[in-house]
């Protein structure tokens, strides 16, 4: 069940270059672009952000500026009616320079107002501008502008929008308006008294001011509460006090100058809150988090946009990129798997300079393990001839027939003993020769078929030349290649020492020395020059005479085929002084696995390699008992 | 190399695709920020008696950022001038639509047409006087329950006795379904107390009301039952032409305050228009927005005033939409 599930975790299977620089280049390009990205994106947005709060920070204190100047020209009126008009005149003797005062002052902000008027302690009316007909029973000292007034005498009072009930101008209208109330002292007929000053604002110039603020559209938006919290404007004023609506004014009222982070209703937004003077009443602008990504909107097009298409311009570069990188290693492959397959001939050559160094390397190596293959091959069909050759010469029948011959000779002379040893020399030629068919014998018995050789042809040759034998007896127990000293044996009686009339001599020495073992042949005949003798072992002087068969060549050839370059056969001849044949061979001790090891053509313990080590460092290698001759 | 290219073919396509995509909505929605559109039509709609009505219009569709056209008409219509104005708007590309009926079966019928086109919301009433024939929603107050109220205000007015007393019912001259059901919870509250209606009197045009009521015979009470007959009531007992019957009545403009403020009126039962206009078309773009939004009728309050709590700081409010 697991395996089912987590299979995709799997190693995934090796992937190709161009795939994997593909990959790579993609990630990180991708993620680059996604990180710079998002930091342009929060940067942008952050700036826009600030820009918004900074800009609607100065629209508020713009409009809360205008606010103010439009509250004090009504306090200048306020003002101006209570020191130039109220308390320069009577109100009984002087009405009418009253009347006109107010009328003046009136007239002068007529668009801002909606009346002036002065009530006495009692409330009742003293003087109004317009002159307008008195609502019957106002009910003046319950107003709220009226008992603020008188609360705290010495101010002026800023009310909150309400309803105007005080005239009936037969408009069947009502009008919204603010008051502003203060305490006046007031002179009656000579007798100072106190009164009360309203001067009753249209409210629509505020809501007009407000509205000129309220038009971005984007969400935010402009409200004014007093110090309790209490909507003098707002958009959404209606909905507000019937609660479908709601606003966070009463928090508002408590905030100073300054920006706030606000979360009302389920809604983060930033509060921009700016105090208007004296009144103590708050320009509160409110920036709800989802107006900034309005104005966003754009923005986050435009970055999508742009991260799009730099991921399409970065796929493109990164597979230019991948192919140009890839393509010549991808070449260098496929005329590698090309090559292996038998296909082109050629290793591809191209590219940077490393992969170009590469598929010169490649080729390099491909040509020389072609030429030692074909070397390889050489060597096998030249050792296949070799010891065919070898086999060949185990049965001369030239020889043989000679031997009997002699054996017949010596039978029909009565002469038995001889014939019985030259019978029992023959038989042990024979089976050294066989050896069961292996190549590897010990140089002992290679030894005892040189010497039953030399006592067969000693007979032949009626003792016309003497033999000695002169064999180390460490080296006895050595491998060695199976007949290797008959052929040299027979060239040296052939050539050496069959034409002497007497004291032929042959002299067969056998020694180790620095790990390999020496059998030299040296006779004492003709001898040849320096020149002659270097040439005995080439192919092109080979010649086959007395019908022998296998030459000194073949012997220097099966023993490099089987113990390597190194080893093999030297010729040293001197005309008339005689002729040194000497066979180099490592010191390898005769063992079942290393006869076998030999066989195949390499030397034990280092297989494949040609080079000897010295005595003692070879496998297998032992101390070789004393063994006579 | 061949399943790299065509990977990287694959890919380049979709982000190519997914480029133009996004071009192309973003400029689709530089250009095509639209607004869905309601057109309102009404009776008479330069009236003071619909100035809380549009002012919850305009308040609604702001909020709910809804394009609104409120169609100018200078007095009553018949029912193929309003549906010649209904498929005119429709035409015009409103997207929905609230719609004062003219009072019949055959308006119902022309209306459920509409419907089919575009969402109706009826204002005020329905069209036909059985209300429970209407499947159109209405956003509108209890007018049965409104001609109650004012017979229950002056029942209390007369002690709890108004027995043998004589009234007289005015109403406009729509004749519409929520004058009927006025004057039917009205009727039923005074005549089951041992009220007598002496006279009940629709159907006269705003300028001759003056001269009506005048030729009426003594009541002690007149009742009006809309807005309309209502000022000319106001008007009628402040000229001191109604034989000194006291006035009561239903209306929301103004004038209808003024003579409540000025003593000619006792007592006035004020339907809240600012709702009927606010609810009415937030129904209407919630249904626009919200595909599987059913619309519902939307029933809303009313405020019975008398001259002492008339500036009471709800009622100001209540002033505050009228002024608009």
């Amino acid at each position: 069940m697991r395996n089912k599930y987590f299979r995709f975790l799997k190693k995934p299977e090796l992937q190709g270059i161009q795939s994997m620089i593909m990959a790579v280049f993609s990630v990180i390009s991708f993620s680059l672009l996604l990180i710079l990205g998002f930091v342009m994106y929060g940067r942008f947005s952050a700036s826009a952000r600030q820009e918004i709060i900074s800009g609607t920070q100065k629209l508020i204190e713009q409009a809360g500026e205008n606010l103010e100047d439009y509250l004090v020209s009504m306090r200048r009126v306020s003002d101006s009616i209570y020191y130039n008009v109220i308390k320069e005149n009577d109100f009984s003797r002087q009405s009418q320079d009253i009347q006109q005062g107010m009328n003046l002052l009136y007239a002068a902000n007529r668009e801002n107002l909606r009346s002036i008027a002065v009530y006495n302690e009692y409330g009742s009316l003293l003087a109004a501008e317009p002159v307008v007909l008195q609502k019957e029973d106002p009910n003046i000292t319950k107003q709220g502008w009226y008992e603020k007034a008188l609360e705290e005498m010495e101010n002026m009072h800023f009310s909150t929008p309400h309803i105007q009930n005080l005239f009936d101008d037969g408009a069947l209208r009502y009008y919204w308006v603010i008051s502003l109330s203060r305490v006046v002292e007031l002179t009656d007929n000579g007798v100072p008294r106190s009164g009360v000053l309203l001067v009753d604002m249209d409210y629509s110039g505020i809501e007009r001011m407000m509205k000129q603020i309220n038009e971005s559209g984007n969400g935010q938006y402009f409200y004014l509460c007093d110090s309790n919290g209490q909507i003098i404007y707002h958009t959404r004023q209606i909905q507000i006090s019937n609660g479908i609506g709601s606003e966070n004014s009463g928090q508002a009222a408590r905030y100073k100058d300054g920006v706030y982070d606000e979360y009302f209703e389920g809604e983060r937004r930033k509060v921009i809150v700016n105090t208007i003077s004296y009144t103590g009443w708050k320009l509160v602008g409110v920036i709800p988090y989802s107006a900034f990504t309005y104005g966003m909107f754009n923005l986050r097009y435009f970055f999508g946009i742009f991260m799009l298409f730099m991921a399409m311009m970065l796929a493109f570069v990164n597979r230019i990129v991948s192919v140009r990188i890839s393509s010549p290693i991808l070449k260098l492959n496929a005329s590698v798997v090309g090559y292996e397959a038998g296909e082109t001939p050629e290793i591809y050559i191209g590219g940077s300079r490393e992969i170009r160094h590469l598929g010169y390397s490649i080729q390099t190596s491909y040509e020389q393990i072609d030429k030692l293959m074909k070397e390889i091959v050489r060597e096998q069909n030249e050792r296949r001839k070799s010891e065919l050759d070898a086999l060949q010469s185990q049965i001369n029948p030239h020889f043989l027939y000679n031997t009997l011959d002699s054996i017949i000779w010596m039978v029909e002379d009565e002469r038995n003993e001889e014939a019985s040893f030259m019978i029992s020399e023959l038989a042990r030629l024979f089976r050294i020769s066989l050896s069961k068919g292996r190549t590897i014998i010990t140089i002992k018995d290679e030894l005892q078929h040189a010497k039953s050789y030399m006592n067969i042809q000693k007979i032949r040759y009626k003792n016309a030349f003497s033999m000695e034998f002169d064999i180390d007896p460490a080296i006895l127990s050595c491998c060695t290649v199976k007949l290797i000293l008959q052929p040299i044996l027979e060239n040296a009686i052939n050539y050496g020492v069959a034409g002497l009339e007497d004291a032929g001599e042959i002299r067969i020495t056998g020694r180790l020395e620095k790990g390999m073992v020496l059998l030299s042949v040296k006779d004492n005949g003709m001898g040849m020059t320096r020149e002659a003798a270097s040439l005995v072992l080439t192919e092109s002087t080979r010649k086959q005479r007395h019908g022998s068969g296998v030459g000194l060549v073949n012997v220097d050839k099966r023993i490099r085929i089987l113990f390597g370059k190194e080893y093999g056969l030297t010729v040293v001849s001197e005309p008339d002084e005689g002729t040194e044949v000497t066979i180099r061979i490592p010191a390898v001790a005769f063992t079942e696995e290393n006869r076998k090891v030999l066989e195949k053509g390499n030397l034990p313990g280092r297989q494949g390699t040609e080079k000897v080590p010295e005595k003692g460092d070879l496998p297998g290698r032992q101390e070789l008992g004393d063994e006579g001759s | 190399m061949k399943d790299h290219k065509k990977i990287f073919i694959l890919v380049e396509s979709i982000l190519a695709v997914m480029l133009i995509g996004l071009v192309i909505r973003m400029f689709w929605e530089k250009s095509g920020e639209s607004r869905y559109k309601i057109a309102v039509i009404i009776q008479n709609s330069d009236s003071s008696q619909w100035a809380s009505f549009k002012y919850g219009l305009k308040m609604a569709a702001e909020d709910q950022n809804i394009e609104l056209s409120v169609v100018s008409t200078g007095g009553t219509f018949t029912l193929e001038e309003e549906q010649d104005l209904l498929e005119a708007e429709i035409s015009n590309g409103a997207d929905a639509l609230i719609v004062q009926p003219v009072p019949g079966r055959e308006a119902e019928e022309m209306l459920r047409k509409m419907e089919k086109k575009v969402p109706v919301m009826l204002a005020v009433c329905a069209a036909s006087r059985e209300t429970e024939d209407s499947t159109l929603p209405v956003t509108g107050p209890d007018n049965y329950a409104i001609g109650k109220s004012l017979a229950e205000e002056l029942w209390k007015d007369y002690g709890g006795n108004i027995e043998g007393k004589f009234f007289g019912i005015i109403a406009g001259e729509d004749g519409s379904q929520a004058l009927a059901s006025r004057e039917r919870g009205l009727r039923e509250v005074l005549e089951s107390r041992g009220a007598k209606i002496r006279w009940s009197v629709s159907g006269v045009h705003a300028e001759d009301w003056e001269q009506s009521l005048k030729s009426l015979s003594k009541v002690e009470v007149v009742v009006a039952l809309d807005d309309r007959s209502l000022a000319a009531a106001g008007k009628s007992s402040a000229a001191n032409d109604l034989h000194g019957a006291l006035v009561y009545g239903i209306g929301n403009s103004t004038e209808a305050v003024y003579y409540l403020d000025t003593d000619r009126v006792q007592c006035l039962i004020v339907p809240d228009g600012f709702h009927m206009g606010y609810q009415s078309l937030t129904e209407l773009a919630e249904n626009l927005g919200r595909y599987f939004h059913q619309i519902q009728s939307q029933e809303v309050s009313y405020t019975v005033l008398r001259r002492e709590d008339l500036f009471t700081e709800k009622n100001q409010e209540l002033l505050f939409t009228m002024s608009q």
